[in-house]
């Protein structure tokens, strides 16, 4: 387990039984109770702006700022205010925001602009978010449901495993993999990565937070599996994998639903904390966390470097964060505000 | 980890290039009030790779070894040009060359004593460049490829080098080489031929540095944290002229790998220097320029930084892609990456290495704007419209810079190209390997020692190799070939007679832009006001010498 | 009891067994990654790599060159491949620095934790809990480097209250050794505080509901005794837990970002260093220095929480 990038979701002391699902009232009726938190609605909102900013980041680039997100300009010169400033000084010191359409939010060292490199960059951040939650969630369904249900051997197997990574610092192993894997990339016979692809490092991550998740679905199925509807299907003579995905995981949904938003903000969290250990996302690929990175070895000076990105970077994890904890809330209206842990 | 990874060093430095007066370390220091004795605290941000002498390789080594063990030869103790001058060390004289070139003789200074007091004899000479093979030091292969019988020795095929005859009554020390190699006195004052006692164990011995003859003593070492050298109160005795014997009475060294407070620390003179060896942060630098006039100075250090363009590799087997990129690099660019730290350059010697050329640049511009047109056309003749590119590159900052920049340019001239930027521990070890056959990327190189044969190296044909490769050109061209087998035999003591044919040699490969030289690197003088100044020695191969500091009184 | 513990201390064994095989295995899957290539450095010939290939015996299968490696872990004699210097030293030296961070941030997450996370369940719903639950979303929000690079670039370098990073051993200089841990403390406590603030949060008002807190309150005890005695003494549990895993993971080298944005020179800079020169040795060292500490630890509260609450037992 990191402390740096902390996922806490095992630990929950489970006192109360989860709600069972009874068709689709329970949902209809979070949904409901979700829409009356203004907060939460608001957050999420705040989070899909981010998203749409970033999805829109080519526009940007082509009709506002007139630059790619990798293009140089060093030694180019700009119009503010019909001043002609160096976007690069000789020293070697950024241009701050301009509040222009070129270099809206400032350069960076290469007399990149940030702007675009911030929208660029968040394609990249989210783009390895959403790809490593679902890694995670997928296979943590799937490995936690079946340790969870067959018990026995494959349980033993299974939670040991969970047991090995989750044991290995998470940090320690993502920057291990990182490093590795940024240099040689990954080749498993038929599916060949380069180590510049986003999906190495989105892999890394999905696989760090494999049992954070997959920990409490196991211990959530082995109790299911004891409940009257799933003997009840199973005297109808269901095969397993039928009552996994007909009994049990409707019942899972909203434990599985609580923990998206979670693992979606720890992914993009912790590919930051990578990337600023260069074991994340590789050049020329910007990412938010990249861009801190460059910064801070300039903060002084340049504090836009940093400010920008970073700024970014909380607002959309809060954004995710306060609206899952709304989600929490709605799906179980008896629990008090809290965090996810 | 390669970027210091080298003796740095330098040769004929003029006074003018650095910038300032008080830079040029002339003993202007009569209007200040020094004293003898006191401790100054070096602040580093890399530590040294080995402290123990037959080991070290870096320039962060290098600053505490060469005042430590002191070799048969060594360079005079100044700045500048004057820094490049080899002078007798542990040796009475110079050597003398036999009239082939393969034969050197020295001849031990009588009643010389190591730190713990134990007489240096001449076995100890033998003994000392036996271990430093034995250890696997990393500039070995001056040794075991011209010394005589060096790599039967290396490979074990035989318990001592036959090539090294040392006799303890009179002292004197024959050597004699496979070939004649006129760079062999440079060899001999690598700080890794600084003497230590034969008997010295065989192992890496950087925790507990073993006696030498030096004026100061490396003690109380804490690997990766700290170590001291202290006052060798034995040296004084030996009377060797021209190596001082020292001011202080300690010099603690302590690594910090944060550069930034390294840097505030001693612009608050809480410490008292700023290592050489390490990089201003950029955002001090208007700060220290400020509040540090008179206690900071840019150093160059005789050094090429380069793109190297595969000569055997799609697309830059075309002279036209190579010309191409020679005439894209705006090169004032880099001196903005470096924060200043760099001064532009296209040809291959650097100021301060003899054969430097100083005329107008084949292609392009050493400090003017780039041609863009021109380089897209010549692209667009070439055919090599949207070829890929991949440009290899370090992590460290601003190496990754200059590739990102690098990069830009030539999508600029209408390659498709993206960078492939690799840890520091493995850059070299992967542009290295012939698997890996780059087509392009970073390259750099810092002088071992002031001769340009050093730098040559790097497009001889014979240094084609499938692992560890440094001809990353793939320069295989007879006319080079037959220049250096002919400039590389004359000896040291010559070489002003060859500088001419060196600068041709140098104008010819530049104008086939084999490689694309944008500058050399300069370095931070940066000490406390404790210090003076004025008196303390910056040396183009060691850096600051920390034997020629005095604090003020 | 007995039994419990001496199933956990072997499945440790194998689990660090495991971790050390996969750790190598990391390092082993990267092309040009030859140490003795690295080693050799720059215009080495073939021979010489070869030579240091032979003497580190690079050149033997790879479970030999395992075998030799953990036989020298445990017995101290590892040594890394640049500087080559003995690995458990080094750690040995970077855990003064690394202890201090853990200890001090620990407890001052738990403090803060803990009293924080009591004001906002007694003041449930009113306007200190939303500020808190607010200050707690930001701070599980932030990546701790930033949350450190900000801090210093404020405090340290334009206030110039604290030290711009480092560490400062305890036993030379007290003083400055409290100067220059506040801020790492604070940094790594963040997240700490705005988690634990919750869980306890959350914990308290569970409990609260519980029928013998009903029945202390009935007795007349006033809400301040029946908060500490009865409420409290069951709310900590789960943050108790918590607080023992993560202590393990940030001595382990979890707090490998902290200590590099602050320069403390601990153990997780020091993993963080060795990763980036890819260097085995320290890492193989520090990860299973980092998973003894989180099994041992999670073995220890497992237990803690089973004496605490009599609820629970111990099982598998």
């Amino acid at each position: 387990m990191s402390t740096d990038v902390v996922i806490r979701s095992t630990r929950a002391p489970a006192r109360r039984t989860p709600p069972l699902a009874a068709g689709a009232g329970p949902y209809r009726l979070a949904l409901r109770r979700l829409r009356r938190d203004r907060v939460a609605l608001a957050f999420g909102a705040l989070f899909l702006v981010i998203v749409a900013a970033c999805l829109a980041a080519p526009l940007y680039a082509r009709d506002v700022a007139h630059t790619g997100p990798n293009d140089n300009h060093v030694t180019d010169v700009v119009r503010v205010g019909g001043a002609r400033r160096d976007v690069v000084s000789p020293e070697g010191i950024p241009i701050g925001p301009t509040w222009h359409g070129r270099f809206l939010l400032g350069a960076d060292q290469n007399g990149r602009d940030i702007a675009v490199r911030l929208l660029y960059g968040g394609r990249n951040s989210l783009e390895v978010g959403f790809i490593a939650t679902a890694i995670t969630m997928l296979v943590a369904t799937l490995a936690g449901g079946v340790a969870g249900y067959r018990r026995g051997a494959s349980d033993a197997v299974l939670s040991r495993l969970f047991d090995l990574i989750w044991a290995y610092p998470a940090v320690l192993l993502g920057v291990a993999l990182g490093t590795s894997l940024a240099l040689g990339g990954l080749n498993l016979g038929l599916f060949t990565l380069s180590g510049r692809s986003l999906l190495v490092p989105a892999l890394i991550i999905g696989f760090v937070y494999i049992p954070y998740v997959a920990r409490p679905v196991r211990s959530q199925v082995l109790s299911l599996r004891e409940r009257e509807f799933v003997d009840a299907a199973r005297l109808q003579g269901l095969g397993d994998m039928r009552i996994l995905a007909s009994e049990i995981l409707p019942n899972l949904a909203s434990t599985l639903i609580v923990f998206v938003p979670l693992m979606l903000a720890n992914a993009i969290l912790l590919e930051a904390g990578l990337s600023y250990l260069g074991a994340g996302i590789q050049p020329p690929n910007p990412s938010w966390g990249t861009m801190i990175g460059d910064g801070i070895q300039l903060l002084p000076t340049a504090l836009h470097m940093t400010l920008v990105p970073g700024a970014m970077l909380v607002l959309a994890v809060l954004g995710i964060n306060v609206l899952g904890d709304g989600v929490r809330d709605a799906l179980d209206p008896h629990a008090p505000t809290r965090l996810p842990h | 980890m390669w970027k210091t990874a080298r003796i740095a060093g330098a040769a004929a430095l003029s006074c003018a290039a650095v910038g300032g007066v008080a830079a040029c370390g002339s003993s202007s220091s009569g209007s200040t009030a020094v004293k003898e004795g006191g401790t100054a605290t070096v602040l580093m941000g890399t530590a040294p790779d080995y402290l123990d002498p037959q080991e070290g390789y870096t320039t962060q080594s290098a600053e505490a070894t060469w005042i430590s063990y002191t070799p048969l030869l060594t360079y005079r103790h100044a700045s500048g040009s004057q820094g490049t001058q080899l002078i007798p060390g542990l040796a009475k004289a110079l050597p003398a060359v036999s009239k082939d070139g393969r034969t050197y003789t020295l001849t031990l200074r009588p009643n010389l004593v190591f730190s713990n007091g134990k007489p240096v004899r001449a076995s100890d000479f033998k003994a000392t460049i036996e271990r430093a093979i034995k250890l696997n030091w990393g500039g070995k292969s001056f040794f075991t490829n011209y010394i005589e019988g060096a790599s039967a020795f290396d490979s074990g095929k035989s318990d001592t080098i036959s090539g090294i005859q040392a006799d303890d009554a009179t002292g004197r020390i024959t050597i004699h080489l496979t070939e004649p190699y006129g760079a062999f006195a440079n060899v001999l004052a690598f700080p890794a031929a600084g003497i230590t006692p034969a008997g010295t164990a065989q192992r890496n011995l950087s925790n507990d540095p073993p006696p030498g003859v030096g004026p100061y003593t490396i003690k109380d070492v804490s690997p990766n944290r700290t170590f001291s050298l202290v006052k060798n109160p034995r040296f004084a005795g030996l009377n060797i002229p021209d190596i001082p014997t020292g001011h202080l009475d300690r010099i603690k060294v302590d690594i910090t790998s944060n550069t930034q407070s390294e840097a505030e620390q001693v612009l608050q003179d809480q410490a008292d220097a700023f290592d050489a060896g390490d990089t201003l942060p950029p955002s001090l630098l208007p700060q220290i320029e400020s509040k540090a006039q008179g206690r900071f100075a840019r150093e160059p250090v005789p050094s090429t930084f380069y793109f190297f363009m595969n000569t055997r590799t799609k697309p830059f087997d075309n002279p036209l892609a190579r010309q191409a990129v020679e005439y894209a690099l705006d090169r004032r660019a880099f001196v903005r990456l470096a924060s200043g730290f760099l001064k532009p350059e296209c040809y291959f010697l650097p100021e301060g290495i003899a054969g430097h050329p100083t005329g107008s640049c084949p292609y392009g511009s050493r400090d003017g704007a780039p041609d863009l047109a021109k380089a897209k056309q010549l692209v667009k003749e070439a055919g090599l419209d949207g070829t890929p590119v991949t440009v290899w590159g370090e992590t460290r900052s601003p190496r990754q810079q200059y590739v990102e920049y690098y990069t830009s340019v030539l999508n600029k001239i209408g390659f498709k190209a993206t960078p492939k930027i690799v840890s520091d521990s493995v850059y070299f070890p992967t542009i290295g390997n012939a698997a890996s056959n780059p087509q392009t990327g970073f390259a750099d190189w810092i002088q071992d020692f002031p001769n340009p044969s050093d730098f040559y190296l790097l497009m001889d044909a014979r240094t084609i190799q499938p692992t560890n490769n440094e001809n990353f050109s793939m320069v295989d061209d007879p006319h080079v070939q037959g220049e250096l087998t002919r400039l590389n035999g004359v000896p040291a003591t010559r070489l002003d007679s060859v500088a001419g044919d060196w600068r041709s040699l140098d104008e010819y490969t530049a104008k086939k832009a084999y490689v694309a030289v944008y500058g050399s690197e300069e370095v931070p003088k940066f000490l406390s006001n404790r210090i003076d100044f004025g008196s303390a020695v910056f040396h183009p191969l060691y850096l600051n010498d920390w034997s020629t500091w005095q604090l003020k009184k | 009891m007995g039994r419990f513990v001496v199933r956990r201390l072997v499945s440790m064994v194998l689990v660090l067994f495991a971790i050390s095989v996969m750790t190598f295995l990391i390092f082993q899957a990267i092309p040009n990654g030859d140490p003795a290539q690295r080693l050799a450095g720059r215009t080495a010939t073939p021979e010489t790599i070869a030579a240091i290939r032979r003497t580190w015996g690079f050149d033997r299968p790879i479970y030999d060159q395992y075998l030799l490696t953990m036989r020298n872990v445990l017995t101290g004699r590892v040594i890394s491949y640049t500087q080559q210097v003995n690995v458990e030293r080094q750690i040995a030296d970077g855990l003064p620095a690394t202890l201090s961070l853990a200890i001090g941030a620990a407890v001052i997450w738990f403090a803060l934790g803990v009293a924080l996370g009591l004001l906002g369940a007694m003041r449930a719903g009113g306007a200190v809990d939303r500020a808190l639950t607010a200050l707690a979303m930001l701070g599980v929000s932030m990546p701790v480097f930033l949350i450190g690079a900000l801090l210093l670039y404020l405090l340290a370098y334009r206030m110039g209250l604290f030290p711009n990073g480092g560490y400062v051993p305890l036993s030379r200089d007290p003083a400055g050794w409290l100067s220059h841990m506040i801020l790492p403390w604070f940094t790594l406590s963040a997240l700490f505080i705005g988690i634990y603030s919750r869980v306890l949060r959350s914990s308290v008002l569970d409990t609260l509901g519980e029928d013998y807190v009903r029945t202390a309150r009935a007795k007349g005890l006033s809400e301040w005794r029946v908060l500490i005695r009865h409420v409290l003494r069951n709310s900590l549990i789960p943050v108790v837990a918590l607080w023992g895993l993560d202590f393990a993971a940030v001595i382990g080298g979890g707090a490998i970002l902290t200590e590099s944005v602050f320069n403390l020179h601990g153990v997780g800079q020091y993993a963080a260093q060795s990763i980036g020169a890819l260097d085995v040795p320290p890492v193989l060292v520090i990860v299973m220095l980092g998973s003894f500490f989180v099994v041992l630890l999670s073995t220890a509260m497992d237990i803690v929480v089973a004496v605490l609450d009599p609820r629970i037992k111990l099982a598998s």
